[in-house]
């Protein structure tokens, strides 16, 4: 599977739904692009397209605020989303283990990429979720794993995979 | 915990358990099913957290005699000890008990029992979704006196400004004069922001309050509106927080059935009501006038003041922005008085304070202390000291804004005046500690490229000279720094601080500083003898295998990501790292059993 086939497909009527709940006007930018990523999990650029067209947010204001907060992404993402924690605590606890752990157990090599080839899961570093006591810790897919080693990270994105039968790249060399 | 003090026989089991993030985080939902399944007949009540973050997943059964046992560190697996204990078939699992009726002061107990909790008041003693606990433990009665007594929005003013409060964000402005200054300010329409987009990595204060006590907060935000005249207001929080947003939407929905938010509150002619406003994930953000651009639909990005908010803020309109734990304090002043706050604490530095105590120590969690006891008070006494045997080297005090304090000015009070004077900033409270497998370089590295990736780019000593200082602290981590690039950064620092808008910039340098100006030995190590003390600087270490400990089982193999490890299976002696394909990533040390691989 290529990460073309990740690109969303947007219903144009999902979208005049948020601009009809939240509003149009230039306060509502924010809010419309979370409505937006939290459907899709990323900004696909026909949605804001449609933003753009439909309110009173002009392209320079929506892309300018799209590509200022870390929350947003303009790249699709993979079906499963991992979140690695680097706050302070998580970091001098060793989170980058962790990533590297992960993206060895996915197979993704290029330090640009953030999703494996078959568009399983993606791995993304996130600012501090406040759970310091618990470093170094990830979500998958919105779920904690608290005090985490490399291995620990790897054995559960194992696990999860298992349970949502998705295929990792090198299932044969960890297990 | 709840923990009251009382016998009260029910004649029933209440099982209550810590269902704050952290409780989530360490499990606690697949506890509460297995409880659920082992005593169908119990009534389960879920808390905030209690802040005792290591000790996760706590819970809390009373039996039905009245007997109440704090449990923690629960798991799948030790969990039917517990189950026996109370089913009377297994002796006490004394590891897990935090404390129980019969010994209050156990361990756990004591960890509370030497903080002094007044923002934290009811954070792990309430259901947060429930306004009727709120209310039964003296909630919403600050609003209703100054209301119902026709207190004057000046007298309020008052009363905060003998509490002595300052600000709780991390710099300190008394909050009463900031109000003041609102208050006076001409114009119809005023704003009251609560600043709930904790940035800080390494603190999480205002998340538990939000999470774990949000009416507090939400009545804090009533006061602070009724004394500066504002009718409307937003609730900031960032959007990592989903269950405080989730939890401080339900409050501001139940405030306003029940008639504290709206038109006329209370029968009386003030008008008051609140949105909330997601963040999306920009650290800047935290700053007041960026905050502002935020909820405008903007980039976050600050402007030059004055004009001050308190004059020209949100949409052009007197706006007042107050951290979440100073919001959560002001129930308790109008109460209790100033005067009684202000008895609490040092006469420049009034009151508790919050800090989110992690890192290297024993007992992690949120600690409330009154202001001018210790920094090794908090950590030694309350937090337990350090983690591992090693010996603590520093802590890092308000984040990427703040700075290292090390271990020997560990007696420095805990103070605005006393913290500055080191060097670093009280901040927000993150509390993080560090021992002696830290590098402070690579820390002071880490806080640099956080602030160069928050930078909104406005300022170019901000924009640039940030990656500037990131490009010499990696370098420096990688052994290719030089004595120069040391020079470098103490003259970049003033600049940076001197030449930028706002906090960010501002204090952007400060964890380099404060590593200079106490573990410069570090850098020179780095530097000159191509050393890191701490063992952390991949480009400075080697892992080698220890032959004669090595079991030859293989799973350093198996988990090493670029197949640097080669050997033959139970033969301890033939077992190799490759240095040129080695990594320094550590994965291998982790994973080995007998400890045979050395990181040095």
């Amino acid at each position: 599977m290529s990460n073309a086939s990740l690109e969303a497909v947007v219903d144009p009527d999902h979208v005049q739904g948020w601009i009809d709940a939240i509003g149009s006007d230039a306060s509502a930018a924010v809010p419309l692009l979370q409505a937006i990523q939290t459907a899709y999990g990323y900004l696909p650029r026909k949605a804001m397209n449609l933003v753009v067209e439909r309110t009173r947010i002009n392209a320079s204001q929506l892309f300018g605020v799209a590509t200022f907060y870390a929350q947003f992404r303009l790249k699709p993402v993979g079906r499963h989303m991992i979140k690695v924690c680097h706050g302070t605590a998580c970091h001098v606890q060793g989170a980058d283990r962790l990533n590297t752990s992960l993206r060895h157990a996915l197979g993704i090599g290029d330090p640009e990429q953030d999703t494996a080839t078959n568009g399983s899961y993606t791995v993304e570093n996130v600012a501090c979720i406040g759970c310091c006591s618990l470093a170094p810790v990830m979500l998958i897919d919105g779920q904690a794993f608290p005090n985490l080693k490399g291995a620990d990270a790897q054995r559960h994105l194992h696990k999860h995979a298992r349970e949502h039968n998705e295929i990792l790249a090198l299932q044969e060399s960890a297990e | 915990m709840i923990m009251g003090d009382a016998f009260m026989s029910t004649g029933q089991w209440i099982i209550t358990i810590g269902e704050g993030t952290c409780g989530i985080a360490a499990g606690a939902p697949e506890i509460t099913d297995l409880l659920k399944k082992r005593f169908p007949e119990a009534t389960f009540k879920s808390v905030g957290c209690v802040g005792m973050c290591h000790r996760e997943v706590m819970v809390e059964i009373t039996n039905p005699t009245g007997h109440k046992y704090l449990w923690g560190n629960l798991t799948k697996k030790n969990l039917p000890k517990v189950v026996q204990f109370h089913r009377g078939t297994g002796d006490l699992p004394a590891a897990l008990l935090i404390r129980s009726s019969e010994d209050p002061n156990a361990e756990g107990g004591k960890y509370l029992a030497m903080q002094t909790r007044i923002a934290l008041r009811n954070v792990g003693q309430l259901n947060p979704t429930s306004l009727e606990q709120y209310r039964a433990r003296g909630g919403y009665a600050a609003i209703e006196r100054i209301l119902r007594s026709g207190m004057t929005p000046e007298a309020v003013i008052e009363e905060v400004k003998t509490s002595k409060i300052r600000g709780r964000g991390g710099a300190g402005f008394p909050t009463a004069t900031k109000w003041g200054f609102a208050r006076n300010a001409p114009g119809e329409v005023k704003y009251l922001i609560c600043n709930g987009d904790e940035g800080d990595p390494g603190a999480f204060m205002d998340r538990s309050l939000l999470e774990g006590d949000p009416h507090s907060v939400l009545e804090g935000m009533l006061i602070a509106a009724y004394a500066i005249g504002a009718s409307k207001g937003y609730a900031y929080i960032r959007a990592e927080y989903p269950l405080a947003v989730q939890f401080f939407g339900k409050a501001i929905e139940d405030a306003r059935a029940a008639g504290f938010l709206g038109h006329g509150i209370l029968g009386t002619g003030f008008d008051f009501d609140v949105r909330i406003k997601e963040g999306a994930g920009a650290f800047v953000c935290g700053e007041e006038t960026a905050l502002m651009a935020s909820i405008e639909g903007e980039r976050g990005m600050p402007r030059i003041r004055p004009p001050f908010p308190a004059i020209k803020g949100l949409f052009g309109k007197p706006t007042i922005i107050n951290n979440v734990e100073t919001l959560a304090n002001l129930a308790w002043i109008i109460n209790n008085g100033g005067a009684a706050y202000a008895a609490i604490g040092t006469p420049a530095s009034s009151g508790t304070k919050v800090f989110a105590l992690a890192g290297a120590v024993a007992r992690g969690g949120l600690v409330e202390v009154p202001m001018g006891v210790t920094i090794r008070h908090v950590i030694e006494e309350i937090g337990g000291g350090s983690a591992s045997n090693r010996p603590l080297k520093a802590v890092q005090l308000g984040g990427p804004s703040g700075g290292c304090i090390p271990e020997r000015l560990f007696d420095t009070p805990i103070e605005y005046e006393a913290i500055n004077a080191t060097g670093a900033i009280m901040g927000s409270g993150g509390m993080v500690v560090t021992d002696s497998k830290s590098c402070m370089v690579d820390l002071a590295r880490y806080f640099l490229e956080f602030t160069q990736n928050e930078s909104c780019g406005k300022c170019t000593f901000c924009r640039i000279g940030t990656l500037r200082m990131k490009e010499i602290l990696t370098r420096i981590c990688d052994g290719e720094g030089t004595m120069a690039d040391i020079e470098t950064l103490e003259e970049l620092a003033p600049r940076i601080k001197t030449a930028t808008l706002c906090g960010l910039g501002q204090t952007a340098p400060n964890p380099v500083l404060t590593t200079l100006k106490y573990f410069r030995d570090e850098y020179i190590a780095h530097v000159q003898e191509k050393r890191c003390p701490g063992g952390v600087c991949k480009g400075l270490i080697t892992h080698t295998i220890q032959n004669d400990k090595c079991t030859g089982c293989s799973i350093c193999q198996r988990y090493c990501p670029v197949n640097a490890i080669a050997g033959t299976l139970k033969q301890p002696d033939s077992w190799v790292i490759d240095q040129k394909i080695c990594i320094n990533c550590g994965m291998c040390v982790e994973v080995c059993n007998p400890d045979a691989i050395l990181a040095a």
